[in-house]
């Protein structure tokens, strides 16, 4: 059949009608699931591929979940299942098979026409509060392998036909996730999100036509293709080779786990390619990379520095290569190796270099580091409740985090959350968080010159500090990185503040944690934790005085710190000494020099 | 007689119905130093035109209806009070922190949102009670003291308080309010339980902090307002237009003027489905109001007015909250007004500046001098120099030619008539984008949408809106100058009263729940007898904000009885939640239990009788126009177009242009090509 030009209202509206279904997939999602990772945090991501297994569009959620993935997924389902049929839904979990890890339990709806031909898949991806890991989190940092790390695996498993659940599939979920119904609830919002897709999709194509939608896709890739291209072209050619380290664990070697990443900008062939061969080999912990997570982390920190909005699909992904060593810790374990942490430690050690690399090429592109996670103030939190017939509860809590990197123009976002987040993630709500759980959350605040100095700003760290109420145990859970390894500046920024972790005794007394803890809660006591802060981004001293001089007057920075750091001098009514400043700057600049 | 007052940040439109029903409509400039003159200056014209004092027109009035852009104006430039923040110790960031959340995931050009009240002026009050109501901490009075006596001395001028838990138990916000009305009496404040009892500490925060530094700047506005108008003569009721689309007493707005912010376009959807409706038989509308300043566009889908739950001052999650539901209008910073120039890099932007009401376009020679639309309009021979504003102000074209020239002729190398073409133009894309975002990007095709252009610049690029889109049909309504005063002479009184009262539908808590149904019937009750009496008719609402055990996001259920009779209407309640949730989010959980959290009841006063007369046509208003005159069209270039008075108009006669449509109130340009015609509404029908 002839193929028609697609004139440009259509491409246009056809781009907006498909995003503006995976955004209601989103809200649907968002309002409809049971679990605190899911309603509160954010942590899903919806989006369409092609039928050539191609990223379409996905919903403005977390980056780590849905650059690269969706396609490995659909390829999957495709190679797995030959035949497809309307009212099929597959559950897959597998990083052996293209998803980021475990955790992020995924529904794929095949949109299937009267005729039985496929031509879109719909994926719907969500964090579980819980998926039967041998300990209560979805973050097995230390397990050896996915024996140890006991997750149940589901490398696209058929769990709908007909539009009807697979009970023995359920069955089997029920048996082996905490909270079972909590697990139902989600998976229930997981399915009903993707059936909107496939209804919209399905809606769209009696409007428009299959053919139509094709054509729009064609356009569409080629359309993101030329913008990724243009914005590449207005970029300056060069190499970077940048690093970053995590802190270690049980199956790391002690220093822990340094990340190397090499990256080419080529603007005159507007190519851009980040090489992440020169990493160690798959190592026995949970922290190891699934081939999705590398290669959206190394796209997440790409996308971040390109510096205008190009729409993220198969087409503008054309003109970036990501290069993977079969075997690596950075995308090319195999099974049984785990990768129960993938989306989150070390990707982020994947993505902070990269925006650092462009920040290397040129001053004025990328980032500094944003800050590691997840310490105390992230834990999964798990008990029964008192309050409510002793029911059980295991849910991640979003208490505080910060960590937002300075970046070449602009201060940091403050509620950055990690690189691979990017802030799309809510915070609780302490009122939110109290009704639900029997805790009380006696502190949340951010702590005054704790920021990633620079000319412009990382975030500053956070403090907080929650208990158990109404007799309960609490049992809270985590796996931070960043306590040894901080996020690191860039020209001349500096590091951002360090995570810490502490339990105080009824007493009072404070006892430091390990970055790695798994720590009941007795009546009386409470787990004290700071987030990390993001690096900053050019010398401190080149900050603009009046911004320094606001700073101090909200509270951000002590004027002590305005003068050793940032070299602007304060009178006692908190005017600029705009003469000592000049002098305290320029030694600064020389001492550097 | 009613009043219906738009203050705009260009004109004040009055919308007047008189004892016979008909309508009056008139226009004078905005005084932005002193908007109340404005209000009164619109009234002088109406009192002109029925040969009557503005103490007899005034004298007869029994509503006086206000919406004004003053509340939303102070809170984007920055003027409301100096506010002070008081939370709970231990959570002073509540206002930086807000809910996270973030637009754009690899955009790092967009700075973190300043908190609305500085951290400077946040303090930590000693006091904690539990989610349970128990208090943990009771309130540290001196430290309250001493917080009080910082606030003097930092001569903070409102203050909000919200602390953690005050929905479910009050009294430690009570207590802080006493000692804030004993020591800093003539400083105004807003608890957050009272004016927002919601969950959530940072919705209920942003509501109080927003509505506390509108307090002094409101109170003056509507004291003077009233005071002004009752020595004026006016002895009736004060209303003012909400951002729910409704109105309240004068009063009652100054006590909560959060309600406000976002009131001013809230109408025109209103007035704009009127017409759809009436003149087309639309269903989907788009209704655009083109003020001097700001272009508000909203989305009539199915015939509803377009309500979004969250409102925001500014885009989501880069603004901050209100944390009431509002009707869903989109401003931008377009219209007669908008400022015309051309970039470093050669580009011809126009707005979002304005030359506002002062001091104006170029051609009124009243200190403007840079080009704008209007002065564009003026040079293409779209407005009639001597009949702008039905000939109240005159216009001088050598004025706005020499701007036009200037300011983008010269440096686009464009004559003049090219220049002002591409000004027209630019604005027009403007505008179009404007419509996009809320169709196109919400995946609705515009091109079967009916397009209602308002407001007095409206007339001037409609047609060229409507073709872009590809609309279907384009209706100027006769009011349509003044859309939203029309909209606000339609609406209804209205309150809202909400609680909180968390219960399971597995243990349904019936006499917990009676006595907050009670007291919220109890407060409509309240009002029907002191607000609402004499409404022609009322109507009050129950919904349950109710989710799935384990769900936050919480969803509306109609409540269909006054109180819970027995496990039965539980049960009623329970499977209409089912059904609702199916129908937004396409499944139900029976299984699942139902927990309910907040309970609301709204309060609706019909305050008019009959549907909505006809303009009237006003004594000494007939002109004799020249009945051709020379407009330049982009791809016509010169030609001759047909000069018609709207309100002489045949009904019914199709009419094709090019052809001018004049009013006193707006010239509505029909290009080449496309065709109108007056309907017995009085509204023009235009096929683009």
């Amino acid at each position: 059949m002839p193929r028609r030009p697609l004139d440009p209202v259509t491409l246009a509206v056809l781009s907006k009608r498909f995003d503006s279904i995976t955004t209601k997939m989103a809200n649907t999602l968002l309002r409809t699931g049971r679990s605190g990772v899911l309603n509160m945090a954010k942590d899903f991501s919806t989006s369409i591929v092609t039928r050539d297994c191609e990223l379409l569009t996905g919903a403005e959620t977390l980056p780590i979940h849905v650059l690269s993935g969706a396609d490995l997924m659909a390829r999957s389902m495709m190679e797995l299942h030959p035949v497809l049929r309307r009212g099929d839904a597959f559950l897959h979990n597998s990083p052996y098979h293209g998803c980021s890890h475990p955790a992020d339990h995924t529904i794929l709806v095949p949109v299937i026409d009267e005729k039985g031909t496929h031509h879109f898949t719909i994926w719907v991806k969500a964090h579980q509060a819980d998926i039967g890991n041998s300990l209560p989190t979805t973050y097995m940092a230390q397990a050896r392998d996915v024996y140890e790390e006991g997750a149940l695996i589901f490398p696209c498993v058929k769990v709908q036909q007909d539009g009807e659940d697979i009970t023995d599939i359920i069955r089997l979920c029920e048996m082996r996730i905490r909270v079972p119904g909590q697990w139902r609830g989600d998976y229930l919002a997981m399915v009903g999100a993707a059936r909107i897709g496939e209804r919209e999709v399905l809606a769209m194509a009696a409007e428009f036509g299959w053919q139509t939608l094709h054509a729009f896709t064609r356009a569409w890739f080629d359309y993101c293709e030329q913008r990724m291209i243009a914005a590449i072209r207005r970029m300056p050619s060069g190499e970077a080779r940048a690093t970053s380290t995590h802190d270690a664990v049980r199956g790391t070697p002690p220093d822990g786990i340094t990340i190397t990443v090499g990256l080419k900008v080529d603007s005159e062939n507007a190519m851009i390619e980040v090489d992440l061969r020169n990493n160690p080999d798959a190592m026995p912990c949970g922290l190891n990379l699934s081939e999705g997570c590398a290669r959206t982390a190394a796209m997440i920190g790409i996308f971040n520095s390109i510096p205008e909005s190009v729409p993220t699909s198969a087409g503008s992904f054309r003109r970036i290569k990501v290069h993977i060593r079969e075997g690596s810790v950075a995308g090319g374990g195999k099974h049984p190796t785990s990768m129960s942490v993938a989306t989150t430690n070390l990707a982020d050690r994947v993505t902070n270099p990269v925006q650092v690399a462009f920040s290397m090429i040129h001053d004025g592109l990328g980032l500094a580091e944003c800050g590691p996670i997840m310490g105390a103030s992230l834990a999964v939190i798990s008990g029964v409740d008192p309050r409510n017939g002793n029911e059980p509860f295991v849910n991640q809590i979003f208490l505080l985090d910060t960590g937002g990197a300075g970046a070449a123009t602009t201060d940091a976002w403050l509620t950055i959350c990690h690189a691979g987040n990017s802030g799309m993630c809510f915070l609780d709500s302490v009122e939110l968080d109290e009704l639900h759980f029997p805790l009380v959350v006696k502190q949340r605040r951010l702590v005054p010159d704790t920021e990633g100095a620079g000319r412009t700003v990382g975030a500053p760290a956070g403090y907080c500090e929650y208990g158990p109420v109404a007799g309960a145990n609490l049992e809270v859970v985590y796996v931070a990185d960043g306590v040894r390894n901080r996020a690191r500046g860039t020209r001349g920024g500096l590091n951002g503040a360090p995570i810490r972790n502490y339990l105080r005794s009824t007493e009072g007394e404070l006892t430091e944690l390990p970055g790695i803890a798994d720590v009941v809660l007795r009546p009386g006591e409470t787990v004290v934790s700071n987030c990390a802060g993001g690096g900053g981004y050019g010398p401190p001293w080149e900050r603009p005085v009046e911004k320094v001089r606001e700073d101090v007057e909200e509270g951000w920075i002590t004027r002590q710190r305005a003068h050793d750091v940032y070299g602007v001098v304060l009178t006692d009514g908190g005017q600029v000494d705009v003469a000592a400043t000049d002098a305290r700057r320029a030694g600064l600049a020389a001492a550097q020099a | 007689m009613r009043f219906a007052v738009d203050t705009g940040g260009t004109f004040t439109d009055l919308v007047l119905e008189d004892d016979r029903g008909r309508l009056h409509m008139f226009k004078a400039p905005t005084t932005p130093d002193d908007p109340v003159r404005g209000i009164l200056d619109v009234v002088g014209t109406a009192a002109e035109s029925f040969g009557a004092t503005p103490e007899t027109l005034l004298g007869r009035g029994d509503l006086f209806i206000h919406g004004t852009t003053h509340a939303t104006n102070a809170c984007v430039t920055g003027t409301t009070a100096r506010t002070a923040f008081l939370t709970t110790h231990g959570h002073p960031d509540v206002m930086v922190l807000r809910e996270g959340g973030r637009l754009q995931p690899f955009n790092f050009r967009v700075p973190f949102p300043k908190p609305y009240v500085p951290r400077s002026l946040t303090f930590e009050i000693r006091e904690r009670i539990a989610a349970d109501g128990k208090v943990l901490e009771p309130v540290d009075e001196e430290s309250v003291l001493e917080i009080i006596g910082r606030l003097r001395e930092r001569r903070v001028e409102a203050v909000a308080v919200c602390l953690l838990w005050s929905t479910v138990n009050p009294l430690h916000e009570r207590r802080v309010g006493e000692l804030l009305s004993h020591h800093l009496p003539d400083v105004p404040y807003t608890l957050s339980h009272v004016l927002n009892p919601v969950l959530r500490e940072y919705r209920r925060a942003s509501s109080a902090c927003i509505d506390a530094s509108l307090k002094p700047l409101m109170s003056r506005y509507l004291g003077s307002l009233a005071i002004r108008l009752r020595k004026a003569g006016f002895r009736g009721r004060l209303l003012m237009l909400t951002a729910q689309g409704g109105v309240m007493d004068a009063e009652d707005l100054a006590a909560a003027p959060i309600h406000a912010v976002g009131s001013g376009p809230s109408m025109a959807p209103i007035a704009g489905r009127h017409f759809a409706r009436l003149d087309v038989r639309g269903d989907t509308a788009i209704v655009a109001d083109t003020g001097g300043t700001t272009y508000d566009v909203s989305l009539v889908r199915r015939g509803s007015i377009p309500i979004t739950p969250e409102t925001w001052l500014g885009q989501r999650y880069r603004g901050h909250i209100l944390g009431f539901p509002s009707v869903d209008v989109r401003s931008i910073g377009a219209g007669g007004g908008s400022i015309a120039w051309v970039d470093e890099g050669g580009l011809l932007q126009v707005g979002p500046m304005s030359a506002g009401a002062v001091p104006g376009p170029a051609s009124y020679g009243k200190g403007g001098t840079r080009a704008t639309v209007t002065d564009a309009a003026l040079v293409l021979g779209y407005i009639d120099p001597a009949y702008f504003l039905g000939g109240a102000m005159k216009l001088d074209v050598a004025l706005a030619q020499q701007a036009v020239g200037r300011d983008v002729g010269g440096p686009l190398g464009l004559d003049l008539n090219g220049a002002a073409a591409a000004i027209v133009r630019v604005a027009t894309e403007n505008m179009v984008g404007a419509i996009e975002e809320i169709t196109v990007n919400q995946g609705i095709d515009p091109r079967g949408a009916v397009l209602v252009g308002g407001g007095g610049a409206a007339g001037l690029n409609s047609v060229a809106i409507a073709r872009r889109l590809g609309c279907r049909g384009l209706v100027i309504p006769e009011l349509g100058a003044a859309l939203s005063a029309a909209g606000a002479i339609m609406s209804d009184l209205h309150a809202g009263y909400r609680a909180l009262q968390f219960t399971v539908s597995d243990g349904f808590d019936l006499a917990g729940v009676n006595m907050t149904l009670a007291e919220l019937l109890g407060r409509c009750q309240r009002f029907l007898e002191g607000p609402g009496s004499g409404a022609l008719e009322h109507s009050v609402d129950i919904v349950a904000e109710a989710r799935y055990r384990h769900q936050i996001w919480e969803i509306d259920v109609p409540i269909p009885f006054q109180r819970f009779e027995d496990e039965t209407h539980v049960a009623r309640v329970r499977e209409a939640f089912d059904r609702v949730h199916e129908e937004i989010f396409g499944f139900g959980d029976p299984g699942s239990a139902v927990e309910f959290v907040g309970w609301r009841a709204t309060v609706r006063c019909r305050l008019r009788g009959r549907s909505l007369g006809r303009l009237a046509r006003e004594k000494g208003s007939r002109v004799k126009l020249a009945p051709t005159r020379k407009v330049y069209f982009g791809d016509a270039g010169v030609v001759s177009a047909r000069i018609e008075l709207f309100e002489t108009l045949r009904p019914e006669q199709p009419l094709k242009g090019p052809a001018i449509i004049e009013s006193p109130f707006t010239t509505v340009v029909i290009d080449p090509g496309a065709r109108v015609m007056r309907k017995r509404s009085g509204s023009l029908v235009i096929t683009p």
